[in-house]
């Protein structure tokens, strides 16, 4: 399945993320405490779940902290992956996500968001694009397919997906009924699914 | 929140996949999904997947290179975890009877029900990174063992004499953003020993205790009297 879906989009075997299926075999070693297994999944993952935490959480030493939580939790808990149920990219990335939105809404939640992520500290969509070892090929593919949603659309996964708000929290914000705003995500995503020929 | 049912409940699938539901309305959908129909769950489940899917290919567009010692520090976490679950068991109940014991001899013998989830104390003094360090305090001992993987530590002061009447010890966390309180401990709480719990330790270099007036201050106003190194 995982095959499947990564040969219908082109998704190339890369420096960093391996062929889909790769991963998929490695995080099952790692399941059976194989410590080497570990360590290539790091480094064909790291940029990918590093990058993502720190645009949730724009704080390089929270980043650092939380991406090393992430991967403890992965050798803990990498028995509970199941391929069937969707790629591992996907499983590791959902729970690095979960972890930096977490860690933003305690902060918020201990009132020191705006000490810790002020003004002077937010950078711009795309600034903390570092150079990495993804495929430049691969980026311009997903950027494009991010440009070519609406603005409303971007804005909604903007919120939702890298600043850590609820819907109901976007729909505050952006005084938008919260129906507006489930279908605004829910086209953003169709839209990029297709743009990204995810079956 | 009513509970949401078919239609409504697919309309959260997006939000749920994005993790962008709160924790309260999380587990409302993960309760409706376990009553819910079949065809309603699978509509769900498929959406959710598609959309992490999506954004797993996505994630390239955020891609930046974690520090290189980052490897070393995450390789180095699950190393030390490394001796299964037979030697983590192990070394929990080696530090909760080194606790029990500690307790006992600090005549507090009441923070232990059999067959508990082990308390953020007993997770700090199991985590794999703890780290110890002491320094004197008024002629006696304060010392703090600490995890920052747990993101706590707990404080111990031994044979520490009462601060004057009026007074308390304050700890404070320091970061680079300055001191923020880690609470107080009183003349009562000195007998003979204390221990103190302190949460949050975040990115804090130093753990650092002055004597306040009344009970404690919001920002230090005593001179430091003992530094402990969160190195």
């Amino acid at each position: 399945m995982t095959t499947l879906v990564a040969d219908s989009i082109g998704y190339r075997p890369m420096t960093e993320s391996r062929h889909a299926s790769d991963l998929d075999a490695l995080l099952r070693q790692v399941a059976r405490r194989d410590a080497e297994a570990f360590a290539a999944l790091y480094d064909h993952t790291r940029s990918r779940v590093y990058g993502l935490v720190t645009r949730v959480l724009r704080d390089a030493g929270y980043s650092e902290e939380t991406t090393q939580e992430i991967y403890l939790e992965v050798w803990r808990t990498a028995e509970a992956f199941d391929s069937e149920k969707g790629s591992a990219l996907s499983w590791l990335l959902t729970m690095a996500h979960r972890r930096a939105v977490d860690r933003v809404r305690a902060e918020q939640a201990a009132g020191q968001r705006e000490s810790r992520y002020g003004a002077a500290n937010v950078e711009r969509s795309g600034d903390l694009v570092a150079d990495s070892a993804i495929a430049s090929d691969e980026r311009r593919r997903v950027a494009a397919c991010l440009d070519s949603l609406t603005d409303v659309q971007r804005q909604c996964i903007e919120l939702a997906y890298y600043s850590g708000l609820t819907y109901a929290e976007v729909s505050q914000k952006l005084s938008a009924n919260l129906s507006t705003i489930k279908s605004r995500m829910r086209d953003a995503l169709r839209g990029l699914r297709g743009c990204l020929g995810v079956s | 929140m009513t509970e949401p049912t078919g239609f409504d409940l697919l309309e959260l699938a997006t939000p749920y996949a994005l993790n962008a539901i709160s924790d309260t309305e999380r587990a409302t959908v993960d309760r409706s999904l376990a009553a819910a129909p079949a065809p309603i769950v699978h509509s769900f489940n498929d959406e959710v997947r598609a959309v992490r899917e999506t954004m797993a290919i996505v994630a390239a567009a955020t891609s930046a290179e974690p520090p290189a010692e980052l490897r070393a520090a995450v390789l180095a976490a699950v190393q030390s975890e490394k001796p299964n679950q037979l030697g983590w068991r192990t070394a929990l109940l080696a530090a909760a009877a080194a606790i029990i014991v500690g307790l006992a001899a600090f005549g507090i013998g009441t923070a232990f029900r059999p067959a508990h989830t082990p308390s953020m104390t007993e997770q700090i003094m199991a985590a794999p990174d703890k780290r110890s360090v002491s320094d004197q305090l008024a002629g006696g001992t304060a010392t703090v063992v600490f995890s920052r993987q747990m993101d706590a530590g707990v404080v111990t002061m031994t044979n520490v004499p009462p601060p004057s009447p009026g007074t308390v010890y304050q700890m404070w966390l320091i970061d680079n953003k300055g001191p923020v309180s880690a609470g107080t401990m009183d003349a009562a709480a000195l007998t003979p020993s204390a221990t103190h719990l302190v949460r949050n330790i975040g990115k804090s270099g130093m753990l650092a205790f002055t004597v306040e007036p009344g009970h404690g201050s919001v920002q230090p106003t005593g001179t430091i009297i003992t530094k402990l190194p969160l190195g």
